[in-house]
């Protein structure tokens, strides 16, 4: 079964398909949806492309929902913060994971 | 009278009929947030919803503890009925006063204690309050306790905070917040963790003094006693070195991290919108959870006025606006925030006019972290809290090209305010406008037209004839 998920990002077009690091939160339903996990993951636009991959809801810093989800494959599971000092911009660390 | 805790003061706001009971089952996922929305744009009561999706019976959430003016008014011991600038008067009364809190042993907000792999917030019932918020908001309505530990002084602040994990927690004190001040330089210069405390569900003048900007190094507890009347009782948290009020339905302990930062927000705001501040707050550490048996987390539905914070944090920053006002010497009379103005707009009424003390007003309000972004000054001919008067000075004597002064500043700019641009809010880049409604203080006394209002054409005793007579006129009743 697919699972859902969704991310947030400065603005809709920051996202680029292919690997990398992004929180996301889950949206199964129950007591823990929006659990939220890092995750460095492969992207892309076209469910096509990851068959056996989730689906991930986009919204931008406003908090707008992109119509279209894409399609994200889990590639592995890392501890869910990054590097950084209180106050500063966590997608400027997240870049640093890669 | 003091309310002990939040459930007696639940207890006198349904009394009163400014509460009613959801008993029906409610889902945290946004229908308790559309819920609380519709009824604050009605100005209707506060709610308890007591039935909540995949929670327990008996847990709840209460939404607007005092999001109405006869709410504030009930809170604070006044009668349901009394006026705004009654409220405003009770409040300024007794915010100088001070009461120590008491210590004691054993308090209601730990009958229930998780610490450790026990910690899990999601036993909470956090809500997602808006639809495109960046999570479940667990700190809405809250009281965030932190310490300086080489002065020893214990800041409250109001902050949002959301669910992260089980276990972890990210928040969005302003990067200008006292809270921000005092982790940037007692804490992060050592790279050591800051204790925290987040507490929800006390009676209503302890979270609305936390709302209150009173200076560093105050501690705002003895200011609660003093609005309360009343000591208010403390207990030492379980897993941090922090005092914690003893009848809070719940208390969440942890440390802000010094070195791990994780995604937050954005969160529907006070100024009434969802203005993108995301992922620019801090990562707390959850290491235990207390709570009162069958917890009642309370929740602020932001948006739109009228709100708790359109309303009784409008409160508590106006008297603290007057009070900074007097201290620099401009003759201020009195300060309204208008509810509609969700604190960005803000009347001060002053003894005398005139530029110099429209620019002395500009400087208060620009000197520091800048909340503010429009000032309307006025004479005292006219009564600030009716905005019919305030907005008929505005448009009449507030001068087009000479009445206005604009102040730019970087760095202490209110991140949420709208109006700024996504770039100018992440460089806290902004600007803030004084509208001079006085006359100039060089006009002379012949020049000044005359303001054509009964109370102030006519002479005394046309006046009196007048309100005499009034019923015989077929008027109605007295005037
Ligand atoms: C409902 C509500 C929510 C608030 N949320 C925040 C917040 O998330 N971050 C923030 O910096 N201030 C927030 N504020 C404003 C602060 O509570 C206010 O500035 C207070 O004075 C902060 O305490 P401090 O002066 O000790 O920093 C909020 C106020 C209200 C009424």
């Amino acid at each position: 079964m697919k699972r859902e998920y969704v991310t947030f990002v400065r603005r809709l077009s920051d996202l680029s398909e292919g690997k990398r690091a992004l929180f996301i939160k889950d949206l199964t339903p129950g007591p823990r949806k929006y659990d939220t996990k890092l995750v460095r993951a492969e992207l892309s636009r076209d469910a096509a492309r990851l068959p056996d991959g989730d689906t991930l809801w986009i919204r931008s810093e406003t908090g707008r929902l992109q119509p279209q989800p894409w399609s994200m494959k889990v590639l592995e599971e890392l501890p869910p913060y990054v590097p950084g000092q209180p106050w500063q911009d966590v997608f400027t660390s997240l870049r640093h994971l890669g | 009278m003091a309310f002990s805790d939040l459930r007696e003061f639940i207890t006198m706001l349904e009394k009163s009929g400014d509460l009613v009971r959801i008993k029906k089952e409610v889902d945290w996922d946004m229908e308790v947030g559309a819920i609380s929305r519709r009824v604050f744009e009605q100005a209707g009561p506060a709610l308890l919803f007591e039935k909540i999706k995949d929670y327990p019976p008996g847990y709840a959430i209460l939404n607007g503890p005092v999001a109405t003016w006869r709410r504030v008014a009930l809170a604070l011991g006044l009668p349901p009925n009394s006026s705004v600038r009654q409220i405003y008067a009770a409040y300024e009364e007794r915010r100088d006063k001070k009461i120590k809190p008491v210590v004691v042993k054993a308090a209601p907000c730990q009958e229930n204690v998780m610490t450790g792999s026990e910690v899990d917030i999601y036993r909470l019932p956090a809500p997602m309050v808006h639809d495109g918020d960046g999570g479940r908001y667990v700190g809405t309505w809250d009281i965030v306790i932190t310490k300086d530990p080489e002065t020893g002084w214990i800041n409250w602040g109001m902050y949002r905070f959301m669910t992260h994990t089980q276990n972890l927690l990210t928040g969005w004190p302003q990067a200008t917040s006292q809270l921000a001040m005092m982790m940037k330089s007692r804490y992060l210069p050592l790279n050591r963790p800051m204790p925290i405390a987040i507490v929800a569900g006390c009676e209503s003048l302890c979270h609305m003094v936390a709302t209150d900007p009173f200076k560093p190094g105050e501690n705002e507890v003895e200011y609660a006693g003093g609005l309360r009347g009343a000591p208010v009782d403390l207990v030492q948290c379980k897993t941090q070195d922090l005092m914690v009020p003893a009848h809070a339905e719940i208390v969440m302990e942890g440390e802000v991290l010094p070195d791990k930062i994780a995604h937050e927000g954005p969160f529907g705001e006070y100024p009434g919108y969802r203005s993108g501040t995301m992922s620019e707050g801090v990562l707390v550490q959850l290491t235990a959870i207390t709570h009162r048996t069958n917890p009642i987390l309370t929740l602020s539905t932001l948006g739109v006025p009228p709100d708790d914070s359109s309303i009784a944090a409008s409160l508590t920053a106006a008297i603290a606006m007057k009070r900074g006002l007097q201290r620099r010497g401009v003759p201020v009379r009195e300060v309204y925030v208008p509810p509609e103005g969700v604190t960005h707009l803000i009347v001060v009424s002053v003894e005398r006019g005139g530029s110099r003390v429209a620019r002395q007003v500009l400087d208060f309000f620009t000197a520091r972290r800048v909340m503010v972004s429009k000032v309307i000054v006025v004479d005292k001919d006219l009564d600030p809290f009716d905005m019919n008067q305030v907005i008929h000075a505005f448009a009449t004597k507030c001068h087009p090209a000479k009445g206005i002064t604009v102040e730019h500043y970087e760095g202490r700019a209110n991140a949420l305010t709208p109006c700024f641009s996504a770039d100018e809010r992440r460089r806290l880049k902004g600007a803030s406008v004084v509208f001079d409604a006085t006359w100039p203080e060089d006009w002379e006394e012949e020049s000044i037209p005359v303001k054509s209002s009964f109370e102030t054409t006519y002479r005394d005793a046309v006046k009196e004839k007048v309100l005499a007579n009034w019923e015989s006129y077929g008027l109605g009743g007295k005037s």
